[in-house]
């Protein structure tokens, strides 16, 4: 398995599921080579304050989730929101 | 992660307190904390308890059993290194008063769904306290449940979703042996899941419900164990006649310590402090 396979999974996927326009989503997990990665979530301009939330809520619940899911390859895991 | 504050005129007392309200017996199964030492006072005037915080070790499996299925949860090992990362990072800061009370006090506040590209417009919220026109509460348990069966498979973990409806509330419990996994570090990752179930089926539905939604029986466990740990607490709060206060909590948990005050006679609970440093307070009435 790929390093950070399960973050990519799992953010795309929680990702996908909240923004309206599922196709413009991209996930990028970039890893130092060590046991960190650092997930980059591109989506439509329309989109990202739905995957942000208010106040930051819904970004910070992917966040977590994501590193549940790197703990599962013992990976800390960081997320980017990026438009 | 289960644990329990308790307070007792010796930190043994109060490490005996804590493991009784754990229902555990054994002390290798426990990781002690003081957070306290206790102070003699003069005449027993001016003494200070004991406080300490018990954390059940996460080898130890718990007895209890859910609905009678009696799962082997095996110990998901390999990610024993996680405490340092699980740092709140700066997320937690900036929560919001409005948001607490959202997430508790409203029943069926309805939002309006985020049409499109709209943003601002879209940000008010429209309280509708009627139940009558309900985003039919039926379809929105499906959408939760598919959401939840995907978020398994994305984190390639084996476990069952179970959703149910009962007096407008959604219920969904997610189990298995592995999906202890997604608990998280006092249970973070289960508000997360939350968090994000509401979001999709705000967004697929119209609104949404009231929900608990539950990891491994995560929030089950701890919930009694709060519930016992607060009616223990009211207990000494009577003897005593002074105030105590918990730590902070967020809203469902602060729900649960006054839920479990109000049926005892003698205490009342209220709530002090701003998110997320909100905090019960448990005082003679």
């Amino acid at each position: 398995m790929e390093q950070g396979e399960i973050v990519e999974k799992v953010v795309r996927y929680v990702t996908e599921q909240i923004v309206d326009d599922a196709s413009s989503v991209e996930v990028e997990v970039i890893s130092d080579g060590e046991d960190s990665v650092v997930a980059e979530v591109r989506t439509a301009k329309k989109d990202m304050g739905r995957v942000i939330g208010r106040r930051g809520r819904v970004a910070r619940a992917i966040r977590s989730v994501a590193r549940a899911g790197g703990d599962e390859e013992g990976l800390d895991v960081q997320v980017e929101f990026l438009d | 992660m289960e644990w329990v504050e308790a307070v007792g005129r010796t930190v043994d007392e109060a490490v005996a307190e804590a493991m009784n309200a754990l229902g555990e017996s054994s002390k290798d199964a426990v990781d002690v904390e003081i957070v306290e030492e206790a102070k003699k006072g003069f005449l027993g005037i001016g003494g200070q308890d004991a406080r300490v915080k018990v954390t059940l070790k996460p080898k130890k499996r718990q007895r209890r059993r859910r609905g009678g299925r009696n799962r082997d949860r095996r110990n998901t090992e390999g990610q024993g290194d996680r405490a340092p990362k699980a740092k709140s990072g700066g997320g937690q800061g900036n929560r919001s008063k409005q948001q607490s009370k959202s997430k508790n006090g409203s029943k069926n506040r309805r939002q309006k769904p985020q049409q499109g590209s709209g943003g601002s417009g879209a940000k008010k919220v429209a309280v509708d306290k009627k139940p009558e026109e309900k985003a039919d509460i039926e379809e929105q348990a499906q959408v939760a449940k598919e959401f939840a069966v995907g978020l398994l498979k994305a984190f390639g973990v084996d476990g069952d979703v179970v959703t149910k409806v009962e007096d407008e509330i959604l219920f969904i419990d997610i189990n298995g042996e592995q999906t202890e996994a997604l608990v998280g570090r006092k249970g973070a990752v289960v508000q997360a899941v939350h968090e994000l179930t509401r979001t999709v089926i705000q967004r697929k539905t119209f609104g949404a419900p009231r929900m608990r939604l539950d990891i491994a029986g995560y929030g089950a466990r701890r919930r009694e164990a709060l519930k016992i740990y607060a009616t223990r607490l009211a207990e000494t709060v009577v003897e005593d006649g002074r105030e105590a206060m918990l730590e902070p909590m967020n809203a469902a948990d602060r729900k649960v310590v006054h839920d479990a005050i109000s049926e005892i006679d003698g205490v009342r609970s209220f709530s002090e402090g701003e998110d997320p440093n909100r905090s019960v307070v448990v005082a003679p009435s």
